[in-house]
């Protein structure tokens, strides 16, 4: 308990500290002043137009400047030392150029652009490397490209936009996150990959405002994300931050304003169909007697129209899904940046707002971040980061989500009276009446982090690094559940009950309290000895993880303005608690070394520790080597004029995987109640029970990662190509494989199960200009296809499965063989009961105990792989023209294979046994009214609630081609011409707009988006317009 | 030499601020390797088995005692498959308390009680134990058997075990519990499992096996402990209001301050729609029909039964059971004719529009009837939250088992016609010797009280979670499960009949010698209308199957029932 209560107070010093450090963000700097000399000139473009915000520095000096807005600058130098003085001019996307001074007062200096970006930093773990001295494969995009996407989180943005980095989605919801996988599936547990901001790992990408990315990089292969080791086997993502740079002075301002529109809404049948087929489905489940209209009475049903129009109350006819949703919702952001950079100290301060509202009352989304992070030079030896970043979202929603009410919900219910007051829909229940009426759940979350880091260089190559970095995060959630009364459709002061989730006014409140504290030490030394260059990197790490959480509630509250737990009756209180904590340890070690920049050699290692294994099999070492040759150094390739650069690369290594809860090799006795009388009183007392099987000698689990890959330059640099081929092989993975339910425990976790992955990608570009046009093309594609080995067992997932030999969470289910059109068909052929009727579907028997067909269709030997479930060949691009200020950006994305399952919330009529119809089975399912023609192309199966279970039931009856393309992103700017700017002292001035997922092409039944879940929030268009100015 | 004072510097910081400890245990879960090491915790492990979880019941849905408008069942629509949720949850719900009670019954050594207090709590253990593989054989037959902890490597090549010795395995259970635990408990004291308890299981598990000699004999013994009675009055046992009734002998107390209630659906579903229900969940016509008129006889044969005024002159549990028409019921007048358009609200004595006719509202009760048993006004309160005591198992049972083990055995005796006539007595409210105010039973003739008490344990256990047991083990499910639902014409038909005098029963359906009514000749009249047809398929239905991951987990060494 001590060391525990002290670990707090330490963490809660270097809170203190950041807070300290944030808070001196900008700190004046003087210059002294000095006898001087003046030197001053112009910085222009290739074709003569002047560059601003060029950095002029002097050489070895702390003396610097920016150009102004007709690209002039001025400078004063000692003047003892003026003569001799060197001018460093530079400039981002423009070659850096060095000028002597001499006699020069007046300089005029034309800057080269840049063509090729091989010589550009590339962020790696724990460091950066040159790209064109990359051995590993690694992707990146910038942050323009993030922000142009304008989505409100990152990971949404993610899609498409690098090769090997698959991100999928269900929900286009403002707070919904996205699932990324980097290379496919690596382990049947967490296959999310690592991410690390600034060095520093995180819970959750989307914590990052976009607005703050500057740079993304995905490591993909063994070799790059080795260095992170136990954690790493499933990628790293690599996000770095804005900083300020040398003699940066800006003020940027950026609003948005849009709306979201549904890309899609499913279609139902209307009331008179609804009715007419409920008929149908009653008539055919009551054995197809005579009574052909066992639900709704067949003058009612013909008449309903007209009955509707005489009497809404008694014959509602509602559109729910109109009812419910509003036809767009809008959402706005504002973004402002501070940069500062002087020789001493380096600033850059953002806030952001983003608000976003819903497509239903009550829910929205609002968001504001702020980052500050400064660099600080304290003298030649010493240098020091302090970051400081703050995010707090407010996510509402509704007490009920409407979705998945509003599809299934059927028309003939009233949502509102005539007279517009709330009806009370089917017997009461009534999403409508909820989300208008029934109260808010509201979560807030709270982040504060930071970052404090030194640098200490010693002497020449060696740079030594300590680095802390706490992270509090709090999450607040109240939800405060309202009755919603409902009166009677004659008379508004007759009570006539309330709606079914809202009958009484209940309180729950939610807290959760996490810390995360990292610290690091690493020592970097680099040296070059004539043509061999080293890079050694040695670190060591350690993290830890602390969440608590708190709930409680009170129910049956008298009033409905008070959401406060002592405004409730003690009577209907209840809280609960609990809390984890988990660690890690590592000591790790890097090499990167080449000779003449043509053959590159990196080795890396981790040994990591983790809390979650017994002390034992508690550590864990992970190595990696990458090969690099770069083909375009050696002389017999000098001559081959269309290859700009030519590079192989190889690598190996391990990386391991343990994110399986926190405790998973202890058998734990977990706490419950169960009431007892004493007397005549009901009590409750505490109970335990081991509930889950524990296995302690469980220990990492292991990938494997082969990469060959190829980065090529063609014609000047113009095209350029990169291309992985890789294969993972995990061993020793941690499986909740079903163990025999007769033990009676919960599935344990077990070193066993093998899984292979293997995969290709590859990314395109071109990038020219054609006089003031500038634009580049880029596309990328991948795949990934994983086999499960011997698993030691199998894992299912109801209509998916992973076992030897299967796809990663394969189709699993019944081959089916149509539709029985006939009696005869009916009675010669196996069945799934004897309560299968023609017109249902027929299935194949396949096996049965004895390893032949059976004659019974039985989910034991019937069922078969049908085929993988993932999406395969996934791949995007951009296309960017750039005019005379006017900028135009598409960006596309696809998945060109993926096997795609109708789910019965889809197909299926009278869902929860009053639900709606859906419109697409309308006229294409078999009928008794059919003729024999029309069964026979009947694509779904008679309406039928007592058979689902045959028929609904998974199999390759329901799988279809679910692959799709589809426009990200079209965006449109023009920034105002310079010469315009200058006059009012403005550097840049952007006026844009934006849309985003607007169209897409695919197979999928009429309403449905290709990403929306079946009763998830839809997927949105954006449609964006905004200005974006820079002083 | 700067810098090495910073590298210095950077060394003392690490060794100050690395304190990460990485063996960590679990902050707010105990562990497994020292628990039962006291009182406290062997009692915590004992209060695990008695969550309510553990102790569900059949469902009458899947029995003629109930339908849901024209919807049935997995089990009466005859789709029942081995990926069943119901019987994967009952085989994973019982090993997991089996596996609980061995853990416990291996390391309560840990704990050094004294002899007495261990045998007691390991009674207790044996007592659950017992119950669970009772409920095991009883759905699924012959089943996995162990009595230890066991590992995953044991689990391998283990198969099923015959339910016959399985079935001694559990007498022996029960016969120690019967030994160690007490016949009751003191008001200050938790009421745990009893004596009385092991004997009623014990006599219901033999019943399932039709070992009659063990149901008689333990059936016997616990009338012969004198700790339980009937309840004075049987309408008012299954409410709130009575609670640990004498009659309880085992029982899941509810409570709403705990969180444990009647709720949601359960509740919705079940009361009439004047009350804010949708009485949905309803008695179906057959069970109305089997309920004996006053003078002891079916419907059918009786002189009294009026099929205008179907409750009159009826066994008092029926309109215990069944919401009498034109009566009070959670403050309506409860009354679907098709006429009655408007009914009056006791509460504020107005005339309110009737919602529970069909006239009106569709979607009123397809038969006409709603459940009157265990239903009052408190189902109405906490936003429709109430929480009367889930009776497991009572004392009404044990005597109605113990005639019936008689019965089977051809040892027709007083003690039989006693038993029978205790709780026919009950139902009436009167003495079991004031002859003239009940239907007793007389009658030695083994086949007609076989008939008799097969009645008995309808009108007695409807909505109890009984039936569907009685069916299955007296093979009625293939002939019952297999007629169909049926219901009231549609609104408009349904009013001219009534126009005509036709309300309730346009005839007196026909009863046959299980109690079954037919209601085949008024279908054929166009009196009524045929719901949906249920479907029982005798040949693999009489046993649930085995859950399929568990033959697949085992490559067929746990062999699948037959037939599914």
């Amino acid at each position: 308990m001590k060391k525990k209560k002290q670990k707090q107070f330490t963490s809660h010093w270097y809170y203190y500290l950041v807070l300290i450090f944030g808070l001196t963000v900008f700190i004046p700097l003087k210059m002294q002043a000095q006898s001087t000399t003046t030197t001053s000139g112009i910085v222009i473009d290739a074709t003569g137009d002047p560059l601003i915000g060029v950095s002029v520095t002097v050489k070895g000096k702390t003396i610097g400047t920016i150009t102004d807005v007709n690209g002039k600058f001025t400078i004063n130098i000692p003047s003892e030392q003026s003569e001799r003085s060197v001018l460093v001019v530079s400039y981002i996307g423009y070659k850096s150029q060095e000028i002597e001074i001499g006699k020069q007062r007046l300089i005029k200096i034309e800057l080269a652009e840049e063509s090729i970006a091989l010589d550009e930093l590339v962020v790696i773990g724990y460091g950066s490397v040159k790209k064109k001295d990359l051995t590993g494969s690694l992707s990146s995009v910038n942050g323009d490209a993030i922000t142009e996407r304008k989505t409100t989180q990152i990971s949404q943005a993610l899609q498409g936009a690098m090769s090997g980095v698959s991100v999928t989605r269900t929900s286009g919801s403002p707070d919904a996150s996205t699932n990324i996988k980097i290379r496919g599936i690596t382990t049947i547990g967490d296959s999310s990959p690592l991410i690390i901001v600034d060095g520093i790992s995180v819970d959750n990408i989307d914590d990052i405002n976009p607005n703050d990315v500057e740079n993304i990089t995905v490591l993909k292969d063994a070799a790059s994300a080795s260095i992170y080791g136990s954690r790493a086997a499933a990628g790293v993502i690599l996000i770095t931050t804005k900083r300020a740079k040398t003699d940066q002075f800006n003020v940027e301002y950026n609003f948005e304003t849009g709306i979201e529109k549904p890309t899609k809404l499913p279609d139902y049948v209307n009331a008179q169909r609804y009715m007419q087929m409920s008929n149908e489905l009653g008539w055919n489940d009551a054995g197809n007697g005579t009574n052909k209209y066992p639900t709704y009475p067949n003058d009612i049903v013909d008449n309903y129209f007209n009955l509707n129009r005489e009497d809404p109350n008694s014959y509602p006819i509602t559109d729910w899904t109109k009812l419910i949703m509003k036809s767009y919702a809008p959402r706005q952001s504002h973004m402002l940046r501070i940069t500062a950079g002087s020789q001493k100290i380096k600033t850059s301060a953002s806030i952001v707002y983003d608000n976003i509202e819903g497509l239903y009352d009550q829910k929205s989304f609002q968001r504001f971040t702020s980052r500050v992070n400064n660099d600080l030079t304290i003298n030649k030896y010493i240098s020091a980061r302090v970051d400081v970043n703050f995010k707090r979202t407010t996510s509402n929603s509704p007490t009920t989500d409407p979705m998945y009410f509003s599809r299934m919900a059927s028309p003939i219910y009233a949502g509102v009276w005539s007279d517009g007051r709330l009806a009370n829909g089917k017997d009461g229940a009534n999403a409508y009446g909820i989300v208008k009426y029934g109260g808010t759940s509201t979560n807030w979350y709270t982040q504060f982090a930071g970052q404090i880091g030194l640098d200490v260089k010693p002497f020449d190559g060696l740079k030594l690094t300590a680095n802390f970095s706490p992270s509090y995060n709090f999450t607040k959630i109240k939800t405060f559940q309202k009755a919603v009364p409902w009166y009677t459709a004659e008379d508004e002061s007759v009570l006539g009950g309330y709606l079914s989730g809202a009958t009484t006014t209940n309180l729950y409140e939610e807290r959760n309290d996490n810390y995360r504290t990292t610290l690091q030490f690493l020592a970097n030394y680099t040296k070059s000895i004539k043509d061999h260059s080293f890079d050694i990197l040695a670190g060591f790490e350690e993290y830890y993880a602390f969440n608590e959480n708190l709930t409680a509630s009170r129910e049956q509250y008298l009033l409905t303005s008070f959401p406060y737990l002592n405004q409730g009756p003690a009577t209907y209180r209840d809280n609960a608690g609990s809390a984890w904590e988990n660690a890690y340890q590592s000591f790790f070690g890097r090499i990167m070394y080449n000779y003449k920049k043509r053959y590159l050699f990196q080795a890396n290692i981790r040994y990591d520790g983790s809390s979650r294994f017994y002390t034992d099999y508690r550590w864990g070492a992970f190595p990696s080597a990458s090969l690099g040759w770069v083909l375009s150094e050696e002389s017999f390739m000098k001559d081959v004029t269309p290859i700009s650069f030519l590079k192989l690369r190889a690598s190996y290594g391990s990386l391991g995987n343990e994110r399986i809860g926190n405790y998973p090799y202890q058998a734990t006795i977990q706490f419950s109640q169960a009431l007892f009388y004493q007397g005549n009183n009901v009590v409750s007392q505490q109970t335990a029970a081991q509930q889950k099987y524990a296995i302690q000698n469980i220990s990492w689990e292991t990938t494997e990662t082969f990469d060959v890959g190829l980065d090529a330059n063609f014609l000047n640099n113009r095209l350029r190509f990169t291309g992985d081929y890789y294969k993972k092989n995990t061993k020793d993975m941690l499986l909740a494989i079903q163990i025999p339910m007769f033990v009676g425990f919960e599935n344990p976790d077990q070193n066993t199960g093998k899984m292979w992955t293997e995969g290709w990608e590859f990314d395109l570009g071109w990038h020219d200009k054609v006089g003031q046009l500038n634009y580049s093309i880029t596309a990328n594609l991948s795949d990934a296809r994983s086999k499960m080995g011997y698993l030691g067992g199998t894992e299912f997932l109801g209509d998916q499965i992973k076992k030897q030999g299967s796809e990663f969470n394969e189709w699993y289910g019944y081959n089916a063989l149509g539709i029985y059109q006939t009696k005869e068909q009916l009675d010669n052929s196996a069945k799934t009961s004897n309560s299968v009727k023609v017109g249902d579907i027929w299935y194949k028997d396949i096996s049965g105990p004895d390893g032949v067909p059976d004659g019974k269709i039985s989910p034991e030997y019937d069922r078969v792989l049908l085929g993988g479930s993932l999406p395969r060949f996934q791949g995007g691009g951009t296309i960017n023209f750039e005019y005379k200020g006017i900028d135009f950006g598409l960006v596309f994305q696809g998945v060109g294979k993926q096997l795609a399952r109708l789910t019965p919330n889809m197909v299926k009529p009278l869902v929860d046994n009053w639900g709606n119809i859906p419109a697409i089975i309308d006229g294409n399912y078999w009928s008794y009214y059919n003729t024999e023609e029309q069964n026979l192309s009947a694509k779904y199966p008679r309406l039928s609630l007592a058979n689902q279970s045959n028929n609904y039931v998974m199999s390759d009856f329901w799988l279809f081609d679910g692959s799709y393309f589809r426009i990200k992103n079209i965006s449109l700017g023009y920034s105002l011409p310079k010469q315009i700017l200058q006059k009012i002292q403005v550097q840049n001035l952007r006026i844009f707009g934006s849309i985003s997922d607007c169209f897409s092409v695919n197979k999928f039944p009429k309403g449905w988006d290709p990403e929306n879940g079946s009763s998830s929030y839809p997927i949105t268009s954006s449609f964006i317009a905004g200005i974006s100015v820079k002083f | 030499m700067k810098y090495f004072n910073y590298i210095l510097t950077a060394c003392c910081l690490f060794l100050v601020i690395s304190c990460v400890d990485l063996d960590i245990s679990p902050l707010s879960e105990g562990s497994t390797e020292n628990w039962n090491s006291t009182e406290e915790e062997v009692v915590m492990s004992l209060n695990d088995l008695y969550k309510s979880d553990f102790w569900i019941t059949a469902s009458d849905y899947w029995t003629d005692d109930l339908m849901y408008r024209a919807q049935l069942t997995e089990i009466n629509g005859g789709t029942m498959t081995s990926e069943s949720t119901q019987s994967n949850s009952i085989w994973q719900l019982s090993y997991k308390a089996i596996s609980r009670a061995n853990f416990l019954i291996a390391t309560i050594g840990r704990a050094n009680l004294s002899k007495e207090v261990e045998a007691k709590y390991i009674a207790e253990a044996h007592f659950m134990r017992a119950c669970m593989y009772s409920r095991l054989i009883f759905y699924f037959g012959d089943v996995v058997y162990y009595e230890n902890p066991i590992s995953l490597e044991e689990t391998d090549g283990m198969g099923r075990t015959d339910k016959n010795i399985i079935l001694q395995k559990i007498y022996d259970d029960f016969d120690y519990a019967i030994l160690h635990l007490p016949k009751s408990y003191a008001s200050s004291e938790l009421n745990r499992a009893t004596k009385g308890a092991a004997y009623a299981f014990k006599a219901r598990v033999a019943l399932h096996m039709s070992d009659w000699n063990t149901v008689k004999n333990a059936a016997w013994d616990c009338m012969q402990l004198g700790v339980y009675k009937l309840h004075n009055n049987f309408g008012n046992l299954f409410l709130v209001t009575t609670r640990n009734a004498d009659e309880s002998i085992f029982i899941v107390p509810r409570s709403l301050v705990y969180n444990l209630s009647i709720n949601g659906n359960d509740i919705v579903n079940v009361i009439s729609r004047n009350a804010g229900g949708y009485g949905v969940e309803d008695p179906t016509w057959e069970l109305f029909c089997s309920f004996l008129c006053t003078d002891g006889l079916p419907i059918d044969e009786s002189p009294l039964f009026n099929p205008r005024e179907p409750f009159k002159n009826r066994d008092p549990r029926c309109s215990y059971t069944i919401v009498q028409f034109g009566s009070e019921h959670l403050g309506f007048i409860y009354d679907p004719n098709p006429n009655a358009l408007k009914v009056l609200n006791t509460t504020t004595n107005l005339m309110v529009t009737n919602n529970d006719t069909r006239t009106n509202n569709q979607y009123a009760s397809w038969n006409a009837l709603i459940w009157k048993k265990g239903v009052d006004k408190t189902w109405l309160d906490n936003g429709k939250k109430t929480d009367p005591d889930k009776i497991y198992i009572r004392y009404a049972d044990v005597l109605l088992m113990y005639a019936e083990a008689k019965i089977e055995l051809n040892e027709i005796d007083q003690s039989v016609l006693d038993a029978m006539n205790d709780v026919r007595a009950r139902a009436y409210s009167v003495n079991k010797s004031n002859i003239s105010s009940y239907p007793a039973i007389t009658t030695q003739n083994q086949s007609e009280l076989r008939k008799i008490l097969h009645i008995e344990r309808r009108m007695e256990f409807a909505r109890e979670g009984l039936r569907y047991y009685d069916l299955i083990r007296w093979r009625l499910a293939e002939k019952t499960l297999n007629l169909p639902v049926y219901g009231l014409l549609d609104p408009t038909p349904m009013k001219l009949l009534a126009n005509q005098g036709l309300w309730f029963f346009p005839e007196t359906p026909t009863v046959d010698e299980d109690g079954i009514a037919d209601f085949s000749g008024l279908l054929n009249k166009g009196y009524v209308k045929k719901l949906i047809d249920r479907k029982f398929d005798k040949e693999r239905q009489y046993l649930f199957p085995i859950p399929a991951k568990e033959v697949m987990i085992s490559q067929g060494i746990i062999t699948q029932n037959p037939n599914y």
